[in-house]
Order: structure tokens, then sequence, then C-alpha cells
């Protein structure tokens, strides 16, 4: 048996390992900077992370070893107790302003909506490999997208817009990997950005024009797309005028939905600190500890959400050079595993979880450099967070499993 | 299961991959932007500029009496602070500021490590700066790095009265309780916050919301201009909040008891609502506000007369024969007397081996129920109470709020002793006591304790046969009181009796009579046996005119007979309130 779980053990792309321990020490020797720069004594955010480690890398390994039918038969029930659990924080207690936390008198707080990322991609990918489905129809993605805009729902009206985009959007690359026509997806999002964009007049005009060549390009029926394209234009004209019959308190409410961290330092000013101590970091950085912007503290969250300005105040762009190029290398080898598994379930489970991955870091470092507004969303492996870290590994452990050769 | 094959095309792949490829590059592009290419703007800032971000104080809510008179203000102070990684010669800045303020550099120094938290948090150095020290500071400018300051609100008392346990005080947040609270909460170490009284218990809308302001300053500390873009946000000033309390009642109340250890509560018995709350002595809420000097702290709780102690809420005491009412209407309620009946009362009474006294040795003669009320009659209540059982009784009680929490909105009250059988067996054992303690409890004495707030409550429940309200000094806690379960006629008996005891002329009350035509007053005299000298003296009365009544409960901590010593505060506080009330009628 022990002999079996060696076998596994070495068959399985262990070089995965490698960016992941790379980002980990980084993540670590960041903590230090910040705990021991503040004075902080423990347990404080580093001495809990490398506890975390331990039980993570423990879990990873079980999953490694937990054989492949096991999880393809149990994954739906799974899912429906997942649901479960994303709902039940709504019984609970609220903590800084979200339903979001399971508390079961374990002395930290579970966040389901962690686990509930791959858990939606494993059983999404068993729904996609089970059926044989026409996918270059419209109507075969429909029910994968109901799947999945179930929990990203409840967890969006948590509410915890972060990991309700991280869910949605395994379900686009799963969806084209198996073989859906791009245009097809970018029916689905268009409504969305008709929205969004028609506070602008400009903004508005670009994406009417994109959104015409789109349409053009893809050589849909000609009433199909005129349809199409001037139902949403009239979403987009029609929403801003919505948007003004609703009440100052309501606006707000929308608003503060979609910037929760409008806080009395002001979400602005949090952008501008991180900017700035990302930008005086320069190429080689001011040295470990020696981050004069990010110990001002006016930074929040900084051991997690914004722990990149930490690293790029201190270590500077080379080291950030450096951690973007581990996460793409881990990125693009579980995207390589995905192309070479023998079938489609693994194949499909690796793909939703190298989208979880990269969605995780673009959104974290966009935000943190200011291009889109703060969501809190942490960094894989770097940030501080032990159900995140937990979830992390987890997902390494699957990888690790679905990508082994047979 | 796994069988289907793995379906994805190499182009499929490829485009994953330059997906991938292109969020990094793009981010990576960014950071280029901000770190590279943008390094000497960002530098510029972060090295010569400091962006500072300061939160504005927001006032807290004033606390009103009834006719909106302010009991509670606010006046503005200024707080300095220093800024640890602006200031350059720490030295030199203490003596400049010491130099120009006055205020000696060992306190400045002192406030700098009690308030430091890290070196760019600006750490508070003193307050209640006076508008002329910051002038001649603003002069010496120049001097000195890192140091600012800002308008503070603080709380300012009306001088009329103290009302100190009603009001509560603030106090310094600790550290301790920050983390308890929560980042949520806005809270800063040094921020002042409602610590008890209604201070604490309304703190949430006492309290406003902090405003920031945003500005940069150059390396000297100097505020060289706004920040394009960034909105200041203003404070949310706290909600006033309008209190039931009446200030000339409760400035009477607590002149009268100055110089003594008691309590007087003043409240409407058909709402419940406070008019008066004192307890003497008071203490000074500018202790607490600002850093409280170990000396100081010391003196106030070496005082043997405890001024923090809220004697109203938190002091339990015997009540005396002031629960005589209880003994007759459980007595009635249950049939086992006839009120008219006469009992010989000698002065004494035998029990077994034990003699029980009257407070009156030469003995009342005979006397029926209407006559050991008014006269105080212990004897009386010896022999009744041993008809009826203990649990009986502290049913009745129980109806009156005796052993129960009052749920008047401050922080904190004590729910007092009602024995029962249970009670008393868990103390002393099963066999450990014996029908005399019944005897003591007959009048008020033994293991029954109340508070003067369920006194209050209590005798709120005598003048409305059972309908007042819950007691408040703002607004009710969503608490009702239950209607005690009590004939009509035991309730007239119990009111008429009371009458008595201040018209009849050997009524124990008479002294709380102001003799004000249409003025009518029903009360009971209490003195409370106790182990630590002098009796304690109670009054509870309430009084009535043209519709209007209030309800009186005076405490004197061992000041003797309630009959002599209470019962004339009573009176000062009738003539003082339905006379002022007349005139006020006759501006109307």
């Amino acid at each position: 048996m022990f002999r079996d779980y060696r076998k596994k053990i070495l068959e399985s792309p262990i070089s995965v390992l490698l960016p992941v321990s790379g980002l980990i020490i980084l993540g670590l020797a960041t903590l230090f900077s910040i705990t021991s720069t503040q004075g902080q004594a423990p347990p404080n955010a580093l001495s809990k992370q490398i506890i975390f480690i331990i039980p993570a890398v423990i879990i990873m390994f079980m999953i490694l070893l937990t054989p492949r039918r096991i999880i393809h038969k149990y994954i739906y029930i799974i899912y429906g107790c997942i649901i479960i659990a994303v709902t039940v924080p709504f019984f609970g207690e609220k903590i800084a302003g979200a339903y979001r936390w399971i508390n079961i008198g374990l002395p930290f707080g579970l966040q389901p909506s962690e686990i509930a990322k791959w858990v939606i991609v494993i059983a999404l990918a068993r729904y996609l490999s089970d059926h044989n489905l026409k996918m270059k129809n419209f109507d075969a993605i429909v029910v994968p997208i109901l799947f999945v805009l179930f929990p990203t729902m409840i967890v969006f009206s948590q509410p915890d817009l972060g990991t309700a985009f991280v869910m949605i959007i395994p379900v686009f690359t799963m969806l084209f990997w198996v073989g859906s026509r791009p245009i097809h997806l970018f029916l689905i999002i268009a409504p969305l950005f008709s929205i969004f964009t028609a506070f602008d007049v400009l903004v508005f005009s670009i994406w009417a024009g994109i959104m015409a060549v789109v349409i053009f390009l893809a050589r849909l029926k000609l009433w199909h797309a005129l349809g199409l394209y001037f139902s949403n234009l009239f979403l987009g004209l029609i929403f801003p005028l919505m948007w003004g019959s609703l009440r100052s308190y309501q606006q707000n409410r929308i608003i503060t939905l979609f910037n929760p961290e409008l806080d009395p330092l002001g979400a602005g000013y949090q952008i501008i600190q991180s900017k700035t101590a990302l930008g005086s970091g320069g190429f080689l950085g001011k040295g470990w500890g020696q981050g004069t912007q990010t110990h001002l503290k006016f930074l929040p969250v900084q051991e997690s959400d914004f722990i990149v300005s930490v690293i790029g105040e201190e270590f500077g762009f080379l080291t950030l050079l450096i951690m973007l190029v581990l996460f793409s290398w881990l990125i693009i080898k579980i995207i390589r595993l995905a192309l070479n598994a023998t079938d489609r379930f693994s194949s499909l489970v690796l793909v939703g979880i190298s989208t979880i991955f990269l969605t995780h870091v673009f959104v974290n470092c966009a935000m943190t450099a200011g291009m889109i507004p703060v969501k809190g969303l942490p960094l894989p492996f770097v940030s501080y967070g032990g159900s995140f870290l937990l979830s992390c590994f987890m997902m390494v452990g699957f990888v690790l499993n679905f990508g082994r050769e047979k | 299961m796994l069988k289907s094959p793995n379906s994805a095309s190499k182009s499929t792949y490829w485009v994953m991959i330059g997906g991938v490829v292109l969020v990094h590059t793009v981010l990576a592009f960014r950071f280029f932007q901000l770190q590279i290419l943008d390094f000497d703007i960002y530098n510029r800032r972060a090295e010569s500029n400091r962006i500072r971000a300061m939160s504005i104080p927001a006032p807290r809510g004033l606390i009103l009496d009834r006719h909106g008179e302010i009991i509670v203000d606010n006046f503005p102070t200024y707080i300095l602070y220093g800024i640890g990684a602006e200031i350059i010669n720490e030295k030199h800045n203490y003596n400049v500021i010491s130099q120009s303020t006055g205020i000696d550099t060992t306190i400045l120094k002192k406030n700098y490590q009690n308030y430091y938290r890290n070196r760019f948090v600006p750490t508070r150095l003193a307050k209640d700066l006076t508008i002329n020290q910051l002038s001649r500071l603003e002069e010496e400018k120049n001097e000195l790095s890192g140091i600012i300051y800002k308008q503070f609100p603080e709380r300012a008392y009306n001088q009329k009265i103290h009302a100190s346990h009603v009001l509560g005080y603030l106090k310094e947040i600790d550290r301790q309780s920050i983390e308890k609270l929560g980042k949520d909460n806005q809270f800063e170490y040094g921020d002042l916050i409602g610590w008890s009284g209604i201070e604490k218990n309304y703190e949430s809308s006492l309290r406003g919301k902090k405003g920031v302001t945003y500005y940069q300053v150059d390396a000297f500390g100097r505020e060289v201009g706004k920040i394009g873009g960034q909105e200041n946000i203003l404070p949310n000033p706290g909600k006033n909040i309008t209190t039931t309390l009446d200030v000339s009642l409760q400035q009477l109340l607590e002149t009268e008891l100055r110089g003594r250890r008691g309590v007087g509560i003043v409240s409407r018995p058909e709402t419940g609502g406070i008019l008066a709350y004192v307890s003497a002595p008071h203490y000074n809420p500018d202790l607490f506000t600002g850093l409280i000097s170990n000396s100081d702290w010391q003196s106030v709780i070496a005082d043997t007369n405890r001024p923090l102690l809220d004697r109203a809420a938190n002091g339990l005491y015997p009540p005396g024969s002031i629960f005589k009412m209880v003994v007759a209407i459980a007595l009635l309620e249950k049939k086992l007397i006839n009120p008219q009946v006469e009992i010989f009362c000698s002065g004494s009474y035998e029990f077994y081996d034990r003699t029980f006294g009257c407070w009156n040795q030469n003995g009342h003669g005979k006397i029926n129920l209407e006559q050991a009320i008014v006269q105080s009659c212990d004897v009386y209540f010896y022999q009744v109470i041993q008809k009826i059982k203990l649990d009986e009784l502290a049913e009745v009680a129980k109806q009156f709020g005796f052993g129960l929490e009052t749920y008047i909105d401050l922080p904190s009250e004590l729910k007092g002793i009602m024995p029962t059988r249970q009670f008393m067996n868990r103390l002393y054992g099963r066999w450990g006591w014996a029908q005399g303690a019944l005897l003591n409890m007959a009048i008020g004495q033994g293991e029954i304790l109340v508070t003067p707030l369920q006194m209050a409550r209590y005798i709120n429940m005598l003048a409305t046969k059972g309908k007042t309200r819950t007691l408040h000094i703002v607004q009710n806690k969503n608490h009702n009181i239950p209607e005690p379960d009590i004939s009509i006629g035991s309730w007239n008996l119990i009111q008429d009796y009371m009458s008595k005891v201040v018209t009849a002329p050997k009524g124990t009350g008479r002294r709380s009579n102001p003799k004000i035509p249409g003025l009518k007053i029903w009360g009971k005299t209490g003195t409370a046996e106790n182990p630590h000298g002098e009796p304690h003296a109670w009054y509870i009365a309430y009084g009535e005119k043209d519709g209007e009544m209030i309800s009186v409960v005076i405490l004197l901590e061992n000041g003797g007979h309630g009959g002599e010593v209470a019962t004339p505060l009573a009176r000062n506080v009738f003539k003082h309130y339905f006379n002022s009330n007349k005139m006020k009628l006759a501006k109307k």
C-alpha cells in the first residue's frame, strides 16, 4: 500500500511545488518584515502563517493520494453540501460587515466560500465530461452557467464581490476548453459591459464600436446580429435612467457593494498609499524592513490584500517581476498538464484551477497598482490568511493528482 | 465516468497560454510604469512629501433635560501631537513647546511615551491647550518639526447639577477595549468613550462619525496644501439625547443630599420617567478625562464614602418598614387577616426563646392593620406574618419587583435579594433556619435586600395600582412591568393607609406634607437596622395634584429614623415641584 502511495507521489508532476515554494518563501519574508518592524510579538501574522502551512501540506498530500474516481463520484454531493455551507453564514453573526465566516467553535473562522471555488470547478468538470454536449450550440452553455451562477449569487450577496468574481470566471475558460464558441461566451458578458460602461459617453461609444466589430466578425445571421446589438445598446441607455430613479441611499448601498472598502480613511486614499509605496520602491526596493510607506500603517490589510505593495516597496520591481514569472510558470505548467491529460474530467479540473489562480493574481495585483477598484482578494501563497492558504494547497493537491500520468 | 477523452485542441491551448502571458505582461508593464518610469514622482512623494490623513473628531451629542436645558455640552480645546518620523530634534522641540505653553517637558515626554503607537502616527503630547498657548506656539512654528495640533470638542457639564452617576463619564479607551470593539468602530488610542451611565448606555447614538482630512506636508511637517481629487470627509456629529431629568428638581435634591450619604429618586409613576436621580456623594466626571494621576485615583478609591458607587442602582439595603405594604397585601389577598381585628402591642414580642422588639418600646397598645401601617407597628406584623408561608410572601414581593432588575436604561444595576424557601435552605441548610427568620422579614429586615431604584418602581406600582411603566432616563428598553394580580379592594385599602401615614396625627410620614392646597400625599417611612451603625432612613411617597403625580424615594445611609430625617427631604421635593409647576401652568 505504501509502495502504491510512493508510486503515486513520484508519478505526480512534483515540479509544480517549485514555484509554489518560491512564492511561500516570498510571502513569509514579507510577513517577517511587517511583523518585526512593527514590533508585533507572536502570535502574529508570521507565526500563524507558518503554523498553517503544516496542515495545509498534509491535506495537499491527502488529496494527492485520493483516487480520482472517488473525487469524481462524490463531487456532486460535496457541491450540494458547499451550497448549504455558503448559505449558513447568513444565519450567523456579521463579521466586518459581511456574512462570510462560519463559527463552529474553532479558534479561527471558517470561510466556506474559499473551498467553494474549487468544488464548483470540479463539479462543473464532471458535468461537462459526463454528458456528450454539442458545445457549438448556444443552449449547451446555459446549464453550466446556471450551475455556477447559483452559488456565485449567494456569495455575491454576502457580500463578497471578489470571491464571486473568482467563482464565475473559470466557467468561461472551461467552456472554451471543451469547444464553446467564443462569441457565445462574449454574448453572455456583453450586457454587463453595456451596463457598466453606460456611465461615461466616451467609454460607452468605444464599447459600442467593439461590440459592432465582434458581432460582425462572428458572422451571425443578420436579424440575430441586429437584435443583439441594439438590445445591448438599449440596455446601456436605459440603465442610467433607472439608476437616476433610485434614491440616494439605495444608490449608496449598491456602490458600497462594489466597493466594500469605503471606510473612513477612504478607498481612494488606500490606492494613493499603495501606489506611492510601489512606485517609491524603484528597481531594487528600499530593503528588507525599510519601507517607510508601508509601515505608515495607513495601509490596511497590508499583510493580506495589499502585500504586493509591501513587496514592491521593500524588494523592488525585480522581485515583483520574479514573482510574476513564478506565477506564470505555475499557471502555464497547470494548463500544459491539462493539455496532456488523457481524460476530459482531469483536463477540465486543471484548467479550472489554473483560472482560479490567474484570476486571483490579476485582481490582486491590478487592485494594488490602482488599475481596478479595491476588491478584497488575497494573493495565492503570498498573502496572510489561514482559510485561503489551506484552499490554495488543496488546489495544488488536485493539480498533483489530476496531472499524474497513468 | 472518467472515460470521455480529452478533446482539447492545440489551438485552444495556445489561446489559453496567450491569455496567461498577456495578463502577466500587463501587470509587469504596470509595475514597470509605477516603479521605473514614474519612480521619481513617487519617490519624491514618499520622501519629501507625505500625505497625511488626520481624523477630525466628531462632537458628541448633547444631553438635555426634559425642558431642553443642556446638561452636558461640548467646548473646543486643542490637542498637540508629535509625529516621531518627522521630529528632527526631540529635545529642542520639547524645550520650545515648554517655553511657549508653560507645560513641563517631563509631562510632554511622559505623554509621548504613553500614547506612542509607531513613528508615523501622530502621538499626543498635550491636551486642553488654550488659544493663547496655541498662538504663541504658532509663532515658533519654524523652530519645531513634526508638531501638529487639532481641535477637539470636550465635554462640559452644566454648572447647576452634578448627576454624575446618571450621566456617567468618558474615559480614554485602552488597548484591550480597542481590540474588543474592533477596527470597524474607528476608535483610536486616546479617544474618549462613554464608560458609565447614559454616556455608556447611549454611546452609539452620542458618538458621531469621525471625518478625515487629507493634506500634504513637507519634510518639516508643515502643511503645504491639499491633495487634488481627495475630498475631505466631514465628521458627523453625534445625536442629541433628551432625558426625562428636570434640572431644577435635580439641583434641589442634590442640595438636600449635600454632605450626606444617600439616594434621592423622583419619578413619574404613570410613565416611569425619572425626574431626578441623586446618589450622594457625587464624583467629578472630569476626573476621568485625560490621564488620571495615580494620586487622584488613590484618593477617590480610598474615600470611605465611596463616591464612585451609584447607590441608587448598585447599593443594597434592607428595606425596613417600607416592606410592610407587601406583607399586608399578601395577607389581604390570601384572606388570612381581617384588617379590623386589633392586636395588642406591648413594645416587644416573645417568640419561643427570642424577644422581637417594636421600634416604639412603650408599645402601641391595641392596634389594627390601618394603625399598624400608619404608626409602623412591628409587633402587629410579627404576629400576622406567622399565618403565611415564606414562598407565598416571596411570590407577592416578586410581583412588586423585589429581587428583579428594574431594566432601567443604565449600564449596571443589582437585583437585590428576595429570599424563598429554597434560598434559605441553600444559605443555612435545611434545618439551619427557623420561623424566626420570617418574623424579621415581616418588617423588611433579615435577608431581604433592595436597591433604591427597585423601591422607586415599588412606590410607582403602589401609586398606579400596578399600571406603572419601566423606569427610564431616556427611553424604555422595550420592557414592560407585568401587572400584579391584586384585587382592587386591596389596592384601595393600602392607598388609604398610606394616605393616613401622612395625614393622621400619629402618622410617621406627617413631616413630608408641604400643605399645599389640592396636593394629596401618600407615603411610608422605613428605618432599616444594619450592622454598620445607625439605621438607614427610608421614605417612599407619591403626591398628586390636578392630575399630576410624582413619586419620591429617599434613602439616607445611617441617617436614623425615616420619619424624622427622610420625610423633610420629600416635603421639599413636593413643595418645589408642585409650586414651580403651578407657576408654569399660570404662565401658560
